[in-house]
């Protein structure tokens, strides 16, 4: 797969309920929103009422948290029916769901656990993924999670893990900088080396967002503004990776959407400053053989 | 390995649910007992396995509490914060998710309300925390152009009686044994709430405009739309005859009928259509 088969978004916001009304009454020059798609999945009322007026104008990616793609109970039909039904409606730039489980024994947690990351994950996971993506008639993104917590069995590193289900599956990527930056601090490793680990062609989506210090550990809450650490690992990333469609996530103590607009813009910003260095580099790099050579003497 | 990784997930699912927390878990895990969580879980010296597992433990618990205050805040405001924590507790272990929407996290809190020991103490909490649950099951029910007054103008007169109607599917009618809509009401405008009189009634509760109103009905209007079930439909003659039926004796019966027709038009409350073999069949399906 190439990043080309999905379409160039640019910089968007996640779509959440105290927005609702500004942004279909003053359409904010955002370039793209994704939701979460559970939310949008019941039959009818105010929700898909707003996202039929949002789809309107702007560019949807929906984003789910419930597909459970790590899980070893059976795929949900029942659910994958109806994402398919909104996906339908919707007609969304792309699906994206996480890389973890989130039930077992027909019961749900609500919550995106880890899953070990051994090879045999890799086959089983890559096979649910297939299975949806010929289910839904089109390519999904993974999503790496935000762990506080890693098995003993694990034999692959997580981003060994996440390049292999990727390649596995033939899917695309959608990486959380802040998950990498929280995982980085919480199982101590070089947040770098996972970026530099990511298959660039299938990154198609980064996802940016707030967490919390909670000491021996970081929390990935979603209810404070990106910090200084994971805008530059963003840069790092769009560096190594290029350009790719950014979202400011926020799901807490939610503030005003200017917020949340100012942050997109930053995020652009940044991804344009990534890019310019990046760009420099490679010429830097052409020209090299060009350079005069210091004398020895 | 999937007979593994179905192992580990279910230990987890049981740590993480379990209601004394992860080390009360661990104690009823005696297979467990040879390398402990240490063998399957990675700790550091900043945080034990155990440690590491309990932040799922909380998020899951507080997560759904959360979801719970919001879906039920007029049972929150009557049980009090302790009192709703505790209940909460109880619920998720009687009732564990199984959806994958967390919409559906509280489906079964109303009836759990009814049979709890706090119905002896509240025994209003389980029809209040029931209205609480339809009201959010209507702004989530499903679209349908509603029946209104130009629709039912277009109508010849003589085609009035076998005029097929329903309800539309947001409108939902409640039988309570309280007068739990008085409760909800005052919390809902931040006034003071008393207990409510013990009182058979129905509750109309319907969507309109994308926004969900709710009032109790009299015995003439929640019969007749009882009849306009939203599955089944009937005619606007049935819809009548039972408005008649049970319309107080002093009541003039027309004038009944044309005032909840009105209110109901106006709201939004009925779908209409043409009834086929006994079945109603219109775009509104």
């Amino acid at each position: 797969m190439k990043r080309s088969d999905f379409p160039a978004l640019g910089f968007g916001v996640g779509l959440r309920r105290p927005h609702y009304a500004e942004i279909l009454e003053s359409r904010p020059p955002i370039d793209w929103f994704e939701i979460i798609s559970e939310n949008f999945m019941g039959a009818g009322g105010r929700p898909l009422e707003v996202i039929d007026g949002m789809r309107a104008h702007y560019p949807i990616v929906m984003h789910g948290v419930s597909l459970s793609i790590g899980s070893t109970d059976p795929l949900n039909r029942t659910y994958l029916k109806d994402l398919g039904a909104l996906a339908r409606r919707l007609e969304p730039a792309w699906i994206s769901d996480h890389l973890c489980w989130t039930g077992v024994g027909g019961r749900n947690l609500h919550d995106l656990l880890p899953l070990p990351y051994t090879e045999e994950t890799v086959m089983h996971v890559a096979r649910r993924v297939r299975e949806v993506q010929e289910l839904l008639g089109r390519r999904i993104l993974i999503e790496n999670v935000s762990s506080y917590l890693t098995y003993a069995d694990s034999t692959l590193s997580e981003w060994e893990f996440v390049a292999a289900v990727a390649t596995e599956a033939d899917c695309a990527i959608l990486l959380d900088i802040n998950n990498i930056h929280v995982n980085a601090f919480n199982h101590r490793f070089d947040a770098r080396r996972y970026i530099d680990a990511m298959p660039p062609e299938r990154v198609v989506q980064f996802h940016l967002a707030g967490h919390s210090d909670h000491g021996a550990y970081l929390l990935d809450t979603h209810d404070h503004p990106v910090c200084e650490a994971v805008w530059r690992l963003y840069e790092y990333a769009v560096r190594r990776l290029g350009a790719v469609a950014a979202l400011i996530e926020w799901d807490d103590h939610i503030p005003a959407f200017g917020e949340l607009e100012a942050a997109a813009a930053e995020a652009r910003h940044r991804s344009w400053r990534a890019l310019a260095r990046r760009a420099g580099a490679l010429a830097a790099r052409s020209i090299e053989p060009l350079a005069p050579r210091e004398s020895k003497d | 390995m999937a007979r593994d990784l179905e192992a580990l997930q279910k230990l987890l699912w049981r740590l993480v649910t379990a209601p004394g927390g992860v080390a009360e878990g661990l104690a009823d895990e005696p297979e467990l007992a040879a390398g402990g969580l240490g063998a399957i879980i990675t700790g550091d010296e900043r945080m034990d396995p155990a440690a590491r597992v309990g932040v799922y433990a909380e998020a899951y618990f507080y997560r759904l509490l959360e979801v719970l205050k919001e879906d039920f805040p007029a049972t929150l405001a009557v049980a009090g914060a302790d009192q709703f924590h505790n209940l909460v507790t109880g619920y998720l272990i009687d009732y564990p998710p199984t959806e994958p929407s967390i919409f559906y996290a509280g489906q079964h809190f109303p009836p759990y309300l009814r049979t709890h020991p706090i119905a002896d103490r509240v025994p209003f909490i389980g029809d209040l925390a029931g209205l609480e649950r339809v009201v959010l099951e209507s702004f989530h029910a499903a679209d349908a152009p509603a029946l209104d007054g130009a629709a039912m103008r277009a109508i010849a007169p003589e085609a009035w009686p076998a005029f097929a109607m329903r309800t539309h599917p947001a409108t939902r009618i409640v039988a309570c044994a309280w007068r739990v809509d008085e409760v909800l009401r005052a919390i809902e405008e931040e006034r003071a709430w008393r207990a409510p009189a013990r009182t058979a009634a129905t509750i109309v509760v319907w969507r309109c405009a994308a926004r969900v109103y709710y009032r109790a009905a009299a015995p003439a209007e929640s019969a007749a739309l009882a009849l306009a079930d939203v599955d089944s439909g009937t005619n606007f003659g049935a819809i009548c005859t039972a408005i008649a039926e049970r319309a107080p004796a002093h009541d003039d019966v027309p004038g009944l009928i044309q005032r909840l027709l009105t209110r109901w038009l106006a709201d939004g409350v009925l779908s209409g259509g043409n009834l086929t073999d006994g079945k109603i069949a219109d775009a509104a399906r």
